[in-house]
């Protein structure tokens, strides 16, 4: 009985966790911004390696990142940007003494949706598959 | 201007001040850092200085427009007792450290006009104290080339890294808002020069340095370099070197070359707690004697932002750059 609830335990730990992988990242912009989609993940990591800083119609670039220690940040940290955070956190405040400012904060799904719609030339990401109103939809990784 | 600049522009990025970030106001970020040192050597005046205490402020406008100052209050001593030796002046300067423009040609190149951080080796362009490795700045990386260059630059930075970093700047006559003779070694009139830099990770990198300069008083310098930075798990390696050609120097140096290296270790204990050493030598122009440094330190850094260091300095031959002794420091980027 013991090894069947175990196995039952097991199973479910497996569902549960490819859910949470299928739930996605959908990386969002501003809606106002004109840019043929979808944009290569490598095209989003370089802005957010403060690589490129203005979008093709010239306005600046506005990144913005969750907050250290969240779910979403390590997901889009290790999958998009392919990067150690601890490093990251170095590189940035290097480029931010260059002159190029890191990524902003918004410390929830709901705060940076909110920004990215407010703000033009802004670019985030959040969870999920269901793009939110208002808002531009850059890429979706899977 | 940029305060007015601010006020007039929409507020784009308001959020909660996160130490190191800066202030957002509109389209500009008002930034900091500063670095309390003190200073035990075994010989020369013991001292309490408030090394750097620096503002920048970034702006970003549009393509052309991206406006960047950096003024900083440099060597003001709070305490001093021992010998007075050290003939430096401690009563602090006022020093305009950069002011410049930023114009986006390409997503890939940069054309800078204004008063820059010169590209000679990795140290001196992320030169604050939170930044960099140690409290003692190791000769090589700022006291045989110009630190500064007020003129044009252009830069030339792959999106996706797949070529190397290139800069090229000039400095046609003189520096500007020039640093007193009492915290420089060398004033400069005309610099040019050129770096290469080989992306070899994140942070990790390979460059070359080139520059040719002419000082106040006429001399001729020109100077090769190189710098590395590599990291193996929780070791991280770096270094540079320069060598310096000095022509017409006539009787003001006591050797026509000039060069020097330093090597460096450091190990991350835990994601706070770090050690590191490093060992330099270097050939002073104006003196006969090379200087060989030994230094070992441990850094305790509560968040990337700030950083509380203790280190000690062992001079093992030729006559010292930089005192045999305990420095410890505290510095904060704001």
């Amino acid at each position: 009985m013991a090894r069947v609830l175990l196995g039952f335990a097991i199973l479910a730990l497996l569902l549960f966790s490819g859910a949470a992988q299928a739930e996605g990242l959908l990386i969002i912009a501003n809606p106002n911004l004109i840019v043929v989609t979808p944009v290569p993940l490598s095209q989003i990591a370089a802005i957010y390696l403060l690589r490129v800083t203005n979008w093709p119609d010239g306005n600046h670039i506005v990144p913005v990142n969750r907050e250290a220690g969240s779910r979403m940040r390590e997901e889009f940290t290790t999958r998009v940007l392919q990067q150690d955070n601890a490093e990251l956190a170095i590189y940035w405040n290097e480029m931010h003494f260059q002159g190029k400012m890191p990524p902003l904060v918004q410390e929830s799904e709901q705060a940076m949706i909110a920004f990215i719609r407010n703000v033009p030339g802004s670019i985030g990401y959040i969870s999920g598959s269901a793009p939110p109103l208002d808002v531009k939809v850059l890429a979706y990784v899977p | 201007m940029l305060a007015f600049l601010a006020l007039a522009a929409p507020s784009a990025r308001a959020e909660d001040y996160q130490l190191g970030h800066g202030l957002d106001i509109g389209p500009l970020n008002i930034a900091g850092y500063s670095d309390l040192v003190a200073r035990l050597p075994n010989q020369k005046q013991k001292s309490i200085d408030l090394d750097d205490l620096s503002l920048f402020v970034t702006g970003h406008f549009n393509r052309l427009f991206n406006p960047f100052v950096e003024a900083e209050l440099t060597g003001l001593s709070f305490v001093r007792s021992g010998p007075a030796v050290d003939h430096r002046h401690r009563d602090g300067d006022f020093v305009l450290e950069r002011l410049y423009n930023d114009s986006y040609l390409t997503d890939s190149t940069t054309l800078r006009l204004g008063k820059m951080l010169s590209a000679v080796g990795e140290w001196n362009e992320i030169h604050a104290a939170p930044l960099v490795l140690s409290a003692v700045r190791p000769a090589v990386t700022f006291r045989n080339f110009s630190e500064y260059t007020t003129g044009a630059s252009l830069r030339y930075a792959d999106p996706y890294s797949q070529f190397p970093d290139l800069q090229l700047y000039f400095q046609p006559t003189g520096e500007f808002s020039e640093r007193p003779r009492n915290i420089t070694a060398h004033q400069y009139r005309s610099v040019e020069g050129a770096h290469v830099s080989f992306p070899l990770g994140l942070l990790d990198k390979f460059g070359l340095s080139f520059q040719q300069s002419k000082d106040v008083f006429g001399v001729n310098q020109s100077l090769f370099g190189a710098d590395v930075h590599y990291t193996l798990g929780k070791l991280t390696l770096q270094g540079e070197t320069t060598f310096s050609d000095i022509g017409n120097n006539g009787t003001r140096t006591a050797r026509d070359t000039e060069w020097g290296v330093y090597t460096a270790a450091s190990y991350a204990v835990t994601d706070n707690w770090s050690l590191y050493g490093w060992y330099e030598g270097f050939a002073d122009r104006t003196s006969s004697s090379t200087a060989h440094d030994l230094l070992f330190g441990i850094a305790y850094r509560p968040q990337p932002a700030m950083v509380f260091r203790l280190e000690y300095l062992q001079n093992i031959g030729g006559r010292p750059v930089n005192p045999t002794g305990l420095t410890a420091s505290w510095a904060v980027l704001f």
